[in-house]
This record gives C-alpha cells, sequence and structure tokens, in this order.
C-alpha cells in the first residue's frame, strides 16, 4: 500500500477531535495540590518529631520527598498506574486532548509537554540570567538590582535550570522522544509509562530549585562543593534533591532510547538503516545510563553529610577531592548528553535538506559511540587545580582525544553539503550557525584540557564563555532548529520562515556580541562567580551585558513565530522538506495512532538515498504477515 | 537531475577561501597576542606561552573548518526550496578525505599533547625542583578564610600580614592552607593558580619577575577564583612586587 493512500486511511474509533475545555486541566491542578500538602505534611510531622523548624535541613528533605509523592500520584499516576498494584481497576487511556494534561503513556503527548515545559523554563533562567548581566554593568555591589547572597543564588539558579530542565532535555526530550518511536516506525517506546512518569519528576524539581531561597538559599553555585554546601544555607538540601529527580527522569527516558532501539525496530530496520538522529539519542543514552548513578550517589552523599551528619567530605577526616571526582564522573559526559542529539540534528536535517546521502555514515556514528567511550576518562579536567600533578599527563592527553571522535561529526557534515544541493530555510540556517559556534566552543576547550592553559583560565569567564558556546551556541541552536523542522510534523502547520531567518541573524549576532568578549575577559583575569569585580573590566562587562539584554529580548521572536504558526500558520504539506524518513510517512499532525490497526511499516531500503529514481525506503504490510513467511 | 560540477575546480575555490580566512584569522591572533596582559613571573611567561601558542594554532583551524562550512553552503545552495531535484553526486564517502582528517585531527592531538602540554609541564616542574631545593627560596604561608587571605613569612619572623609583599626574580614556596572551605590563591599577572582544600597543605611554586603592585596594575592581586560564599567576589588582598633590596627594608620593619 502506498503511503499516501495509509495517510488518508482513518484511524478506527480513537477519539482525537475532542476539543479542549478547562476540565481537563484537572489533574495538574490536584497535582499541585496534593504536592503542596504533601510538602506541608511530611515537613510539618518531621519539625515535630524531631524538634526542629521548617526550614531545618530535615523538614526539607522529607517535605520534598512528601511534596514529589504527592504532585506524581496526583498527576494521573494513581489511578494510571499505581491503584491498579492495590487491586483497584485501572484507569482507561486517554486519546484526546486530555492526555497533554495528566499522566499519560502516549510518547508523543510526553514529548509535547516537554516542549512546553522546556520553553517556560528557558524564560526563567533567561531571566535570571538578565539579573545577573545587570548586577555586572557595574564593577561595585549594586546594591539597588541585589545584593552578593542573592546574586549567588541567582547564578546557582540559572546553572542549574538551564542544564538540568533546558538543555537535558530539549532535543533528547522534546525532540527525541517524539520521534524515537515514530522513526523507528513504531506506535510507542518500550515502557511508555516510564516515560510519561520521567515528564512528571521535572516540574516538582524545578519549582524546588528556584523556592530553595525561601528556606535560605545556597551559595555554592551548581557544583555543591563541600564543605560550603554544608555550611551556606538549607536550600542546598533541594538543590540536591531537585539535581538528583532531573537526573533519575533523564535515565527513566535513556532507557526507553536504548530499549526501543535495540528491540522495537520496525521489520527491516536493520541497525544500518536506522536514522543517524536516534544513534545520537542513543549515545546520549548509553552514556547517561553508564555514568549517572556514580554521581548522584556523590550528590546524595553530600546531602548526608548535612542531614545525617556523616563525614564523607566534611569535618576533620573529609576528602573535599572525593565530592569532585563523583561529581565530574557524570557531569563533564553529561554535557555530551546534550550535545551528541544535537551533532545528530544537524547531520539528519543537512542530509535531506542537501539531498544528498549521509556521508561518512559510518565515521559518524563512530564519532557518536567514541565520545561515549572517551567521556569515561575526561572529568579531571575540571578541577586540574585541585589534583596532584600525577594526574596532569594522563588527563590532559584523553581530553584532548574527545576532538577526534567529535571531528567525525564535521568530516560527516561537510561531506554531505559537498557537492549537494542546500535548501536553506530557517532550521538549516540555525544548524550552519550551530556548527560555527560549537566549533568556536570546541576549540576553546583545548585550552581547559591543555594543562599549563588551564592553570592560567580555569574557573575564569573564559570558562564561561566556553560552555556558552557549547550550550547555547550549539544546543539551543539545534533546538531552535529542530523545533522549526519538525513542526509541520506536530502541528501540521509550517513556521513563519522570514521571522524564523531574522531571529536566527538577531540570535547569531548579538549571541557572539555577548558570549566572544567572555573570553578576553577571561584573559584579562576576571575570574567567574562575582556580582563585584575590578573596575578596569567594567567596559568590555558593559558591552557584553546590552548585547545580552538584546539577545534575550530576541526570544520573543521565536515563542511568538511558535505560537501564531501554531494557531494560523499555513497548512503544511504531508512532507513540506521531502525527507525520506519514516517519521514523515505518516500523517501531520501525527494522530494518536501513529498507522492504522493492523497495518505496518516495512523497511526496505535505506532512508538516506535521495538519489533520482531511488526506490522508496517503506512499504506497508499487514501487521503479522512477516512471521508467516 | 542537476548537471554535473567540477568538484575540483570548487576545492579550487575554497582554497582561496582558506587563504583568505586565514590570513583575518590570524591577523585577529596577532592582535590579540599583541594586546596580552602582563606576564609577571617564570610560571606566567610558561601558561602564557601555552595560551598564545593553541590561539594562534585554533585560529588556523577555525579558519580551515569554518572557511569549509560557509563556502559549501554558500557554493551548494539551491536557488529556493522548490529547487528539490536530486544533485548529481551521491557519494556517500571518499576514503582520501576520510582518512587525511583521521590522520591530522590525530596528530594535531599528539602534538598539543607534546607542545605546549608536556613542555610547558615540565617548565612548570623543573621551575617548582629548582625552587625547592634553592636555600634562598623564600617561604610564605598562606591562609585562606571566609572571606580574607592572611600571609606569613616563618623564617623572616613576620606573621599574619594582610597584604602581599614579595621580592622580585626571588623563587617562592607558597604554602597554602584554609581554615574553612575550598578556596583558590591565584594571582592573575603570575600566571597560575591553585584550589586550597580543607585538611591539606597545598604548595605553589612562584618565581615573580615584574616590579609592581595592585594599584599600578590591577592584574598583580590575589583573588579567590573558587567560589566560596558570599564574599567570594570580595576575597582579594593586594599584592607588592619590590626589589630586594626594598623588601630588605620592609621585612626588618615588619618582624616581630
Amino acid at each position: 500500500m502506498a503511503t499516501a493512500e495509509l495517510q488518508a486511511q482513518g484511524r478506527g474509533d480513537v477519539a482525537e477531535k475532542s476539543s479542549f475545555h478547562i476540565g481537563m486541566v484537572f489533574p495538574m491542578v490536584r497535582a499541585t495540590l496534593w504536592g503542596f500538602i504533601g510538602y506541608y505534611a511530611a515537613a510539618w510531622i518531621t519539625a515535630a518529631i524531631m524538634g526542629q523548624v521548617l526550614f531545618d535541613p530535615a523538614p526539607v528533605l522529607f517535605g520534598y520527598l512528601g511534596g514529589l509523592t504527592g504532585w506524581v500520584m496526583g498527576s494521573g499516576i494513581w489511578e494510571g498506574w499505581i491503584r491498579r498494584g492495590f487491586g483497584g481497576a485501572e484507569a482507561p487511556v486517554l486519546t484526546g486532548v486530555d492526555r497533554y494534561f495528566r499522566f499519560s503513556p502516549d510518547s508523543k503527548a510526553t514529548a509535547t509537554r516537554y516542549v512546553v515545559f522546556n520553553i517556560i523554563s528557558f524564560f526563567f533562567a533567561g531571566m535570571a540570567a538578565m539579573a545577573i548581566r545587570v548586577e555586572l554593568l557595574t564593577p561595585d555591589s549594586t546594591s539597588w538590582w541585589m545584593s552578593e547572597i542573592h546574586y549567588n543564588m541567582t547564578f546557582g539558579i540559572h546553572g542549574l535550570m538551564m542544564l538540568l530542565s533546558v538543555v537535558s532535555s530539549v532535543i533528547v526530550a522534546g525532540a527525541g522522544y517524539y520521534l524515537l518511536p515514530l522513526m523507528l516506525g513504531v506506535r510507542n517506546v518500550v515502557f511508555p509509562k516510564l516515560l510519561g512518569l520521567s515528564w512528571w519528576l521535572v516540574p516538582p524539581a524545578v519549582v524546588a530549585t528556584f523556592m530553595s531561597p525561601l528556606v535560605g538559599g545556597f551559595q555554592t553555585g551548581w557544583w555543591g562543593y563541600p564543605p560550603l554546601a554544608q555550611n551556606s544555607g538549607t536550600g542546598i538540601i533541594l538543590y540536591g534533591l531537585a539535581a538528583a529527580t532531573l537526573l533519575t527522569s533523564s535515565v527513566l527516558g535513556a532507557i526507553n532510547i536504548i530499549g526501543t532501539m535495540v528491540y522495537m525496530r520496525a521489520r527491516g530496520m536493520s541497525l544500518g538503516r536506522v536514522p543517524i538522529f536516534i544513534w545520537g539519542l542513543c549515545a546520549a543514552a548509553i552514556l547517561l545510563t553508564i555514568y549517572a548513578p556514580a554521581t548522584y550517589t556523590g550528590v546524595m552523599m553530600d546531602m548526608s553529610d548535612l542531614v545525617l551528619g556523616t563525614h564523607f567530605y566534611t569535618g576533620a577526616t573529609g576528602h573535599p577531592v572525593g565530592y569532585m571526582d563523583q561529581f565530574w564522573w557524570l557531569f563533564h559526559p553529561e554535557v555530551y548528553v546534550f550535545v551528541l542529539p544535537a551533532f545528530a540534528v544537524w547531520l539528519e536535517i543537512l542530509s535531506a535538506a542537501s539531498s544528498r546521502p549521509l556521508f561518512g555514515r559510518n565515521w559518524a556514528i563512530a564519532g557518536l559511540l567514541g565520545v561515549v567511550l572517551v567521556a569515561a576518562f575526561v572529568g579531571v579536567h575540571h578541577y586540574f587545580t585541585a589534583v596532584s600533578p600525577a594526574r596532569f599527563p594522563i588527563f590532559m592527553t584523553l581530553t584532548e582525544t574527545v576532538s577526534v571522535p567529535t571531528g567525525f561529526v564535521y568530516l560527516s557534515a561537510l561531506g554531505t553539503m559537498w557537492g549537494g544541493r542546500l535548501r536553506i530555510n530557517a532550521a538549516v540556517l540555525l544548524v550552519l550557525m550551530g556548527m560555527i559556534n560549537f566549533l568556536v566552543g570546541g576549540l576553546t576547550g583545548i585550552f581547559n584540557a591543555d594543562v599549563p592553559a588551564d592553570l592560567q583560565l580555569h574557573n575564569t569567564y573564559w570558562v564561561v564563555g566556553h560552555f556558552h558556546y557549547t550550550m547555547l551556541g550549539t544546543v539551543i541552536f539545534t533546538w531552535l532548529a529542530a523545533l522549526y523542522w519538525w513542526f509541520p510534523k506536530v502541528t501540521g502547520r509550517m513556521i513563519n520562515e522570514f521571522w524564523g531567518k531574522f531571529h536566527a541573524w538577531w540570535f547569531f549576532i548579538f549571541f557572539n556580541c555577548t558570549f566572544f568578549p567572555f573570553f578576553i575577559m577571561g584573559i584579562e583575569g576576571m575570574n567567574r562567580r562575582v556580582a563585584v569585580y575590578m573596575p578596569y573590566l567594567q567596559p568590555i562587562n558593559d558591552f557584553s551585558s546590552i548585547s545580552s539584554f538584546l539577545l534575550g529580548a530576541g526570544f520573543l521572536i521565536p515563542l511568538a513565530n511558535l505560537f501564531f504558526s501554531w494557531r494560523n500558520g499555513k497548512k503544511a504539506p504531508e512532507n513540506p522538506w521531502r525527507a525520506k524518513t519514516l517519521e514523515w510517512h505518516t500523517a501531520s499532525p501525527t494522530p494518536y495512532k501513529v498507522f492504522p490497526e493492523g497495518m505496518e511499516p516495512v523497511v526496505v531500503h535505506r532512508f538516506d538515498d535521495y538519489s533520482e529514481g531511488s526506490p522508496d525506503p517503506v512499504a506497508w504490510d499487514k501487521t503479522g504477515a512477516g512471521e508467516s513467511r | 537531475m542537476n548537471a554535473k560540477e567540477n568538484l575540483w575546480r570548487a576545492f579550487g575555490e575554497l582554497v582561496v577561501v582558506w587563504v583568505i580566512g586565514l590570513v583575518i584569522a590570524e591577523g585577529l591572533a596577532a592582535w590579540m597576542v599583541a594586546s596580552w596582559p602582563v606576564l609577571g613571573s617564570v610560571e606566567a611567561h610558561v601558561t602564557g606561552d601555552a595560551t598564545t601558542y593553541l590561539i594562534w594554532q585554533t585560529s588556523a583551524i577555525f579558519a580551515l573548518v569554518g572557511g569549509a562550512i560557509i563556502y559549501s553552503a554558500f557554493r551548494f545552495r539551491a536557488k529556493s526550496m522548490d529547487d528539490t531535484a536530486a544533485p548529481y553526486y551521491q557519494r556517500r564517502s571518499w576514503k582520501p578525505f576520510a582518512i587525511t582528517w583521521l590522520v591530522v585531527s590525530i596528530a594535531i592531538n599528539l602534538a598539543n599533547t607534546i607542545y605546549p602540554g608536556m613542555v610547558g609541564l615540565e617548565d612548570l616542574w623543573g621551575a617548582q625542583l629548582q625552587t625547592e631545593h634553592n636555600k634562598n627560596a623564600l617561604l610564605v604561608d598562606v591562609t585562606a578564610q571566609q572571606w580574607k587571605w592572611s600571609f606569613s613569612y616563618p623564617k623572616l619572623g613576620i606573621s599574619d600580614v594582610s597584604k602581599l609583599v614579595v621580592p622580585v626574580n626571588q623563587p617562592i614556596e607558597f604554602v597554602l592552607r584554609t581554615k574553612d572551605v575550598i578556596h583558590d590563591f591565584w594571582v592573575p599577572a603570575w600566571g597560575i593558580k591553585k584550589d586550597v582544600i580543607p585538611n591539606e597543605v597545598r604548595h605553589l611554586f612562584i618565581t615573580p619577575t615584574v616590579v609592581g603592585s595592585t594599584a599600578t596594575n590591577p592584574m598583580i592581586r590575589v583573588q579567590c577564583t573558587m567560589i566560596c560564599g558570599n564574599g567570594h567576589p570580595m576575597m582579594r588582598a593586594p599584592v607588592k612586587v619590590i626589589t630586594p633590596a626594598q623588601f630588605k627594608q620592609w621585612a626588618s620593619a615588619n618582624s616581630l
């Protein structure tokens, strides 16, 4: 059966067109209510038993756990999942608009919720960044704006939110969880309920981090280094628990990515045909599964020193460098969790946009997986100034080595464009800009891998510039590209290309004006995490601050673009970019049942063959037909 | 299908782009290196040389790779979004390019590990060994706490001064201790820093080579570079690098 015929076919009796009414938001309201009740009940009971007050460490710890449980149960997990374990009935699966507002095993609804929440998180964490740049307009303590105390909390919250609720999930979750089953030709992921749960863990962690100043805040930045963590405010409890919750949420997704890719590919989808974006997700997921546990154990031990009075890292026998070892075991590789899927998005988009097969596909896959391998050996470059010199040579060499597999991605991208016919829309433009930004971010990283240079540049604005190029400059550029590219798939409408391109240039120019000066500040001796700096650094800081305000204001353009295009955009054709991958073989917007009951895609040819007269890579067959053959 | 194009000709044009790009990038690198801040110690020359060398190198790599990205996006662009005819070339790989890329990227890594990596470390460790075996080396005890620095000169009988005064061209061994949380001892002009860890004693070896003070050059200051709480940005101490004769005078005036 041809794809076009199949797209037009009905999907049976699934209710999809139910229109939104306010009652559908009930699970979210109930979750919030149960969350607050859970928090205060657990915190008050703990405080009463231990004779403490509400903002002591133990009540905050148990309060958070109570609040998290209440929120998760209220979201619909109680009747949709848990109640059955106690002998009750399981609630029916909702297939209409309802599913976006409650716990749902539908991966598309989960991914959509991620996108919306990422945008909200990005807005608030971005406002924190604006507050930071206002403070840095003047070298002295800008007391009319905020104190050093508030400044420390602000950059800590900015850092944690941007890392763990924005860049960690924008591509992996927002684009990834949506496309994972579609690109593999299946209806859902392997553990749909775990994936549904993963989103519901994110909002309470984010709210807790933002609320941490109410219980005393924390002064450590997002590193939470002991022993400062233990003596600078109870808010660190919320920070540590939020970090662990967000990592757990990521791991739930990672398990799904690996499991779905290994066990649930469509017939004919050999590993050699799996789209490169899925390989990128898979690399990130393997990485998370390997490296995450050691690190959140470290964070929990840090909490234990504070709440239970243990002495892993503090006190006369504590060993603070041990925390750094555990912390950076994941949190350096974590940045590869952010960028590997971004790399894969570049390659996926460039191949389709230039109508060329993905050049050196196996090199690119080797690059993505090679980074996962090398990631185990690189974390130490985050604390060269703290370790014995015996560790310098080996970790310097291994950290520099990561540029080799990373380079394969550029090899593949350049080879794909070369001799192609690149159609440059807003998404492709953002990908190209992201590639240039990552080039700067990657090359400036060599300085931090090289120990002699790093001993001077460590913990200066050089480092801040470096990671903003890789995170904002690469991941967020690629996020926008992915949103624009797959927007027709999700909403059935086109974005406004003019405003997309206009904002891409706006973003690129003011991003560079804001962050390139950071390298010069670092060389000129400006250390990071300071509300107060030496007056000779003011002119360059002012330039950066003013650029950053324009950069920040510019994000209203894509916000408006996405919103208005969703409501009133031009109706999209079924396959606007003429991409061949499987997600474009189903109807847009994707129906709840991705393809009709009883029908399944069979992959009969590789997806990136764009030559004239190449066969359609997908044939449709009756479910189970493969077994009888 | 689009017509066959001469890709070697396109490569020739790319070489022209590369030459122009290299001239611009290295020109900017030269400008950046020419306005480099003060290198005020033996160690600063090692770390500063490593940094400037890498700026030359990465500027070149940026021009080559970035130039190739921009050029191929421009040269091989479609006229419009409706221009969907498949290009003539549908090659999936080309070994000479991939192998060259692999060999060059490994070669750059190995070269960087040797210089500025290991060579720089050998220089730093060599300077450290000389100081450790130098009987005339000045010993300075540094104590960090939230949020101030204090300095003692045990051999000279000077204790707990809040300003770091040192003679020029004399090797110094700083003995770093902290009373509370992790701090980091850094004088930007001296080009090297070291964390001060609770329960541990750390040693940092520096030979200042430029006379000056915080008042004359703000790069010559002690600055905590590890987040240590609310007072972190203000955790600074003034530094004065003076001649040995002046230092003798200062020491006798301040000893107990």
